[in-house]
């Protein structure tokens, strides 16, 4: 017969859920992203394009300063939709979001598979769903400080530089398109690569997919355009879907003849193919020996 | 005693494999060991405790209340799982930070939790070592401390044991009766029947995914009394160890092999054999480099149990 030292006392205390659960697994993402060789450099170069971009704006507003060295190219410096687009959907810009996911984001999945983390996260008080919105956020708080603020911040020194609102006068749905784009455009990525970092055990692995969808899309969609002229295989590059969606929520016509929507369809179904294999790779360790 | 924990029909498949069949019981306050050889589905039991995974049929319930995806009550469990679970470029102090920070504890409490944790592990003074530099024993002691560290009222530990040395099994071993002690109710699996009797007489034998027996380890060692043992030793010199045995009533059956410097003994009374070996040694001036009980393991136990 077991004696025991002492009876079971039950709990008297309120549990109180946090308000934002999934926090400290963005917390811990970003701590960690910033811990790897060479992120604090890349993060540091992808900001540059803002840089420039915000010179450009100061730029368009003291043109006449400036003439020496636009040499009559005014037109390119002249703050427009155009301009906002250029700046979303440049390739740079593109490239090194995709850089800074491969340094931030690979591990996200991969390396709480590789270590066994999942049973110590699901044996707390925590859901699922706050577990993905904690790894997206990790990759909305890297990618949003490339095209959300930035975008605003056109939008600011756009209007302190012009020191009148005329600006917002003629285009008042930038903002709006800044913010929709921006969100659209780091949700996609952060579906992509929470995807691509479900798949693996190994980060090397998934970084390298991660760089190599990204650039073999692009490559693909290159050789079939070159082959049969249909403008329709741009669907096939991320970077072109990307491109396609950008130029319609600015305004702007699109570089190839394809419905953007088409795009903004193929963007949703990478999505949509995420959350199902998340769904299906996140969840408790089952054990079968 | 109110059960802490309730099993009703459990039962849980993966694909055509069954990991656990029908499991009904009532789990109360103190410590309990959980007993199966590997695959018997010791793990599937504790991962559906710990509402990890959700069971085929039937249902847990902790304290009354339905575990599956109840995540509010998983705040007083505290689970220790028997692979290792840490980020290696982490160090201890922001692994046990990061974790505790998913309760609903204050900045200041989380960091007083985690000191008090990893002083309770003796692992203070090496919280800000990476984790990759830690030894085995070390790793063991951190899973305890991140499931110990936010005061859960059930911990739940699959082999804490596993692969530690003598000296930090009996830390851990103290650990845990220091929380049956604080009125804790305890459960730990392990297929090594020795260490479960370190640390408590209630047992629960698990054997192809079905509950075999359950109650007082006593009971299960007067079974494994009645069992003849294989004792092994390997020495300087078998026949002379051999010859001074053969006139012992306990002994039973004498083998020489398969190496030629190991005899195997066959006892009903191991504790008796135990006894006379270390005199025997002295007395006929052997050395002896091993001795080991081939048949000394829960596998052994269960084929007996089970008439194999």
């Amino acid at each position: 017969m077991v004696i025991s030292e002492q009876g079971y006392v039950h709990w008297q205390g309120t549990f109180i859920e946090r308000r934002f659960p999934w926090w400290p697994i963005t917390r811990l993402g970003i701590r960690l992203a910033f811990k790897r060789k060479f992120f604090k450099f890349v993060f540091s170069i992808s900001l540059l394009p803002a840089v420039m971009f915000s010179t450009g704006v100061y730029i368009s507003e003291r043109l006449d300063d400036f003439q020496f060295m636009l040499k009559g190219q005014d037109r390119l410096l002249e703050v427009n939709p155009a301009f906002f687009k250029s700046y979303f959907t440049s390739e740079p810009l593109l490239f090194l979001m995709v850089m800074i996911m491969v340094l931030a984001g690979a591990g996200l999945i991969c390396d709480d598979l590789k270590y066994n983390s999942l049973q110590l996260y699901f044996s707390r008080p925590l859901r699922k769903r706050d577990y993905v919105l904690g790894k997206m956020a990790t990759v909305f708080f890297f990618l949003l400080i490339l095209t959300l603020v930035p975008g605003l911040l056109f939008v600011l020194l756009k209007l302190i530089f012009a020191g009148s609102f005329k600006f917002l006068a003629n285009y008042p749905w930038i903002p709006v398109s800044v913010i929709a784009f921006s969100l659209l455009v780091t949700l996609f990525f952060a579906f992509y690569t929470l995807l691509v970092s479900s798949l693996s055990k190994n980060r090397r692995y998934v970084s390298i997919l991660l760089f190599l969808v990204y650039i073999f899309s692009n490559v693909f969609f290159g050789i079939f355009y070159s082959i049969f002229h249909n403008p329709y295989f741009c669907l096939l590059s991320i970077q072109c879907d990307i491109q396609q969606v950008g130029a319609a929520f600015f305004r702007q016509s699109p570089h190839y003849d394809v419905p953007w929507i088409y795009s903004f369809l193929v963007l949703a179904a990478i999505c949509c193919l995420s959350a199902f294999v998340l769904k299906r790779k996140i969840r408790g360790v089952e054990v079968v020996k | 005693m109110t059960a802490v924990i309730q099993t009703k029909n459990l039962s849980k498949w993966y694909g055509n494999v069954l990991g656990l069949s029908d499991v009904s019981l009532e789990v109360e306050q103190g410590v309990t060991g959980l007993l199966g050889p590997n695959g018997a589905g010791k793990s599937t039991f504790l991962k559906l405790i710990t509402g990890q995974i959700k069971p085929s049929i039937g249902h847990v319930a902790i304290q009354g209340q339905d575990v599956w995806n109840n995540y509010p009550l998983f705040g007083r469990i505290g689970f220790c799982p028997e692979q290792d679970a840490f980020y290696d470029e982490m160090t201890g102090w922001e692994f046990m930070t990061s974790l505790l920070s998913l309760y609903s504890f204050s900045r200041a409490d989380v960091q007083s939790r985690a000191e008090k944790a990893l002083d309770f592990v003796e692992l203070a003074k090496d919280k800000d070592r990476l984790i990759r530099g830690y030894s085995r024993g070390m790793r063991q002691r951190l899973k305890l401390a991140q499931a110990v560290a936010h005061d859960p009222e059930i911990i739940i530990l699959d082999e804490p044991l596993n692969g530690l040395d003598p000296l930090s099994k009996r830390k851990v071993i103290r650990l845990i009766k220091d929380y049956k002690e604080a009125g804790k109710t305890v459960i730990v699996s392990s297929h090594v029947l020795p260490e479960i009797e370190a640390l408590t007489r209630t047992i629960i034998l698990l054997h192809q995914g079905k509950i075999l027996a359950r109650g007082d380890i006593h009971y299960i060692r007067d079974l494994i009394d009645k069992h003849p043992h294989m004792i092994s030793v390997k020495c300087s010199d078998p026949r002379r160890l051999a010859s001074s045995l053969v006139g012992e009533p306990s002994v039973l059956n004498i083998q020489f092999g398969p190496a030629p410097d190991t005899v195997v003994f066959e006892t009903q009374d191991r504790d008796k054999f135990f006894g006379l070996i270390p005199r025997l040694i002295v007395d006929h001036r052997i050395d002896v480099e091993e001795i080991t009980s081939p048949d000394d393991n829960l596998q052994a136990v269960f084929d007996y149990l089970v008439g194999k």
